[in-house]
């Protein structure tokens, strides 16, 4: 364990974050939630936060809430549509400005979130992402609404550049007056407490999950005679590729029976490309460009060793597909990759080239003197730490808890904002309140609440596509449609 | 047999709907707003006088209480003509099809047919409209080539827009009749 020595005091051990859950045998519920998840990555555009959104909706409904998700129109695929056991999808007409990222004038969304948010009868708004401005939008506008409001952070942010600082403070205004706040990992509730100097008590820690049976490994799928090693990510500066192109051309001298394969796409990628010409090294470093989601896994079986580079990252869901394909994983010790999977599955480096050929070196030397468990035994053991239906758990405890909280009266928000947010941005925020507030008060004069259609609920407790214990009673949506009257 | 019940539209303003049962295989629906009133039509006419007046004051030219005349007379024509729909009628059939009439306000009528062989149902979708999500009755048409596939889409009732309460009267008597429509002919 060479490259593990000297954990400085900061370090987390190595806590495996999922078998932490205290009294989670019990399914007692006392009531159920209609829960709306806002934000502006969702399907059919692809990454962590989407999939994120989709499972622990599914696995929420599965619980029996009622949870709808709000995003804006991808292409043509706007208005309302339906998924899997209802989830309903609203697809609203927003303007895109940067990055899949909605434009926000911070009032333009109110009509149709109120609309939403009323014909659905939302309790509590669940907003995703703090690169997604329709997210920021609805979480003001829930708080001016007199909603609970739970945020989810997916990322880590510095706090020295100039664009850093902004959303920082963006995010401090966003998140001073929410309710409660959901991170991913320890070091991401760390980053995110002293970004948006939040009380650290309204802060929880719920990690990702991944599917386990979409990650089994399958180990006649490589081949023994040569030592693959795969990285899966894209090819951006945050993800490190600078460092591997500085691994690839070391190791691959030392080590002559060595093949990398390289999934992802980005505008690093011709720096890699520049050291395969330069080393010759074409038919040992492979570069597959981008790959869907379901391709992952029959890349990720390919290979012995999982390299991941990341020189930031709030909890990584690639180490853990990778392991739950039975891949030895060697990491870059950065954020909260630490935190994500015990010590014996995983070899920690410094985010340095030579402290990266190390551990890369460390785990060659296991694998050929054959002391790395099987990929059958690490399935077993990970496929145990991160399951959605935990996560949806220990999220519904989150709901439980914030439902019970009183949410912030008018006078009390703007105190609130001035005294937390800086006497200038927190006066600007404070007037932004009151004039949503008096756009809010207007909207209700031209349509009051009494004239909007409550809508018929797909999931939860009087869903049409919940599933009706006494089976014989058959139960279609014209039937619910007649009940709601 | 015929019955009237009172409804409200999306933006909280009154609807009648009448409904007629003919036979069990013939019915029809019939949406009537209420008529414009003479408030509104007031109250527009003093605005575009009154703006018109303003300006002639400023630049004193006489054209313009002419034009503003002309452009009341002509504006109310245009909008009984072409815009004001007084009444929406859906008649269904269970052999024939499905007529769906709009009388505007000067007595103008404008009609589509649907025959039956097209339809393939009747349902009730949600979607955005403006800045509001709404519930509207709409007939799926049949794709000609490909059996289970839908090639069109006809909004019921556009421009009165009933809310959910009326719309489902209205689409499970229209169910009724599809049911019958399917029974009959299957029989022989």
């Amino acid at each position: 364990m060479a490259c593990r020595g000297g954990g400085g005091p900061g370090q987390f051990p190595s806590a495996v974050l999922s078998r932490v859950s205290p009294g989670s045998l019990s399914t007692y519920r006392t009531h159920t939630h209609n829960i709306c998840m806002v934000s502006d990555f969702f399907y059919p555009n692809m990454g962590g936060v989407e999939s994120h959104i989709y499972q622990l909706s599914q696995c929420l409904i599965e619980r029996g809430h009622k949870v709808i998700i709000v995003t804006h129109a991808y292409g043509n695929r706007k208005g309302i549509r339906y998924l899997t056991n209802g989830l309903k999808v609203y697809y609203l007409p927003l303007k895109v400005m940067y990055n899949q990222s909605t434009a926000t004038t911070l009032f333009h969304s109110l009509p149709l979130l109120r609309y939403i948010f009323v014909r659905e009868r939302v309790t509590i708004i669940h907003s995703h992402s703090s690169f997604s401005a329709m997210a920021h939008d609805a979480l003001f506008h829930a708080k001016t609404m007199g909603l609970q409001t739970v945020f989810t952070d997916h990322s880590l942010f510095g706090f020295a550049d100039v664009s850093s600082v902004l959303t920082n403070k963006l995010l401090t205004v966003s998140l001073c007056d929410t309710n409660h706040i959901i991170c991913v990992s320890y070091t991401s509730k760390e980053n995110t407490v002293l970004r948006a100097a939040l009380n650290p008590g309204i802060v929880s820690v719920i990690p990702n999950a991944v599917d386990p049976t979409d990650f089994t490994p399958d180990p006649f799928r490589r081949h023994d005679s040569i030592i693959t090693v795969v990285v899966v990510s894209r090819l951006v500066y945050r993800k490190g590729t600078d460092l591997l192109s500085g691994i690839i051309p070391e190791l691959c001298q030392k080590y002559p029976d060595l093949n990398f394969i390289i999934g992802g796409e980005g505008p690093k990628r011709i720096i890699l490309e520049e050291v395969r010409e330069r080393y010759q090294l074409h038919d040992r470093v492979r570069l597959l460009g981008a790959l869907e989601h379901k391709d992952v896994r029959n890349v990720l079986v390919q290979g012995h060793i999982f390299l991941n580079t990341s020189l930031t990252e709030a909890f990584c869901m690639a180490i853990v597909e990778a392991a739950s394909c039975g891949l030895q994983v060697v990491s870059t010790r950065v954020g909260g990759i630490p935190e994500v999977l015990p010590e014996n599955l995983i070899i920690l480096c410094e985010p340095s080239v030579k402290s990266l050929c190390e551990g890369l070196e460390k785990a060659i030397s296991q694998l050929k003197s054959g002391a790395l468990p099987a990929p059958e035994d690490i399935h077993n053991i990970v496929k145990t730490f991160y399951t959605w239906r935990n996560v949806a758990e220990r999220t519904e405890k989150v709901y439980d808890r914030v439902a019970g909280e009183a949410v912030l009266p008018m006078d009390r928000r703007l105190d609130r904002l001035i005294s937390h947010c800086g006497p200038v941005t927190g006066y600007i925020f404070a007037l932004l309140a009151v004039v949503n507030f008096l756009f809010l008060v207007f909207l209700r004069w031209v349509t009051p609440d009494s004239v909007i259609d409550i809508a018929i609920d797909a999931t939860g407790p009087d869903g049409a596509w919940t599933p009706r214990y006494p089976p014989s009673k058959k139960e279609g949506k014209n039937n619910a449609m007649s009940k709601t009257r | 047999m015929e019955d009237e019940q009172s409804f409200s539209d999306i933006c909280g303003g009154r609807l009648a709907l009448q409904r007629r049962y003919y036979s069990p295989s013939c019915r029809e629906f019939c949406i009537s707003c209420p008529r414009l009133s003479l408030r509104s039509l007031t109250a527009v006419t003093c605005t575009v006088w009154l703006a018109a007046y303003g300006l002639f004051t400023l630049c004193e030219n006489s054209i313009i209480l002419s034009a503003a005349i002309f452009i009341t007379l002509l504006g109310l024509l245009g909008y009984l003509h072409f815009v004001k729909i007084d009444q929406e009628t859906l008649l269904i059939i269970d052999s024939l099809g499905i007529q769906m009439t709009s009388s505007y306000a000067s007595g103008k009528e404008s009609t589509t047919f649907i025959e039956m062989g097209k339809v393939k149902d009747v349902i009730i979708n949600e979607g955005i409209y403006m800045q509001k999500v709404i519930y509207y009755l709409c007939i799926l048409l049949k794709d000609p080539v490909e059996p289970h596939g839908i090639s069109q889409v006809v909004p019921v009732f556009q421009s009165a827009k009933p809310r959910l309460d009326c719309l489902i009267e209205v689409y499970r008597s229209c169910q009724e009749v599809l049911a019958h429509q399917k029974a009959t002919s299957a029989s022989p």
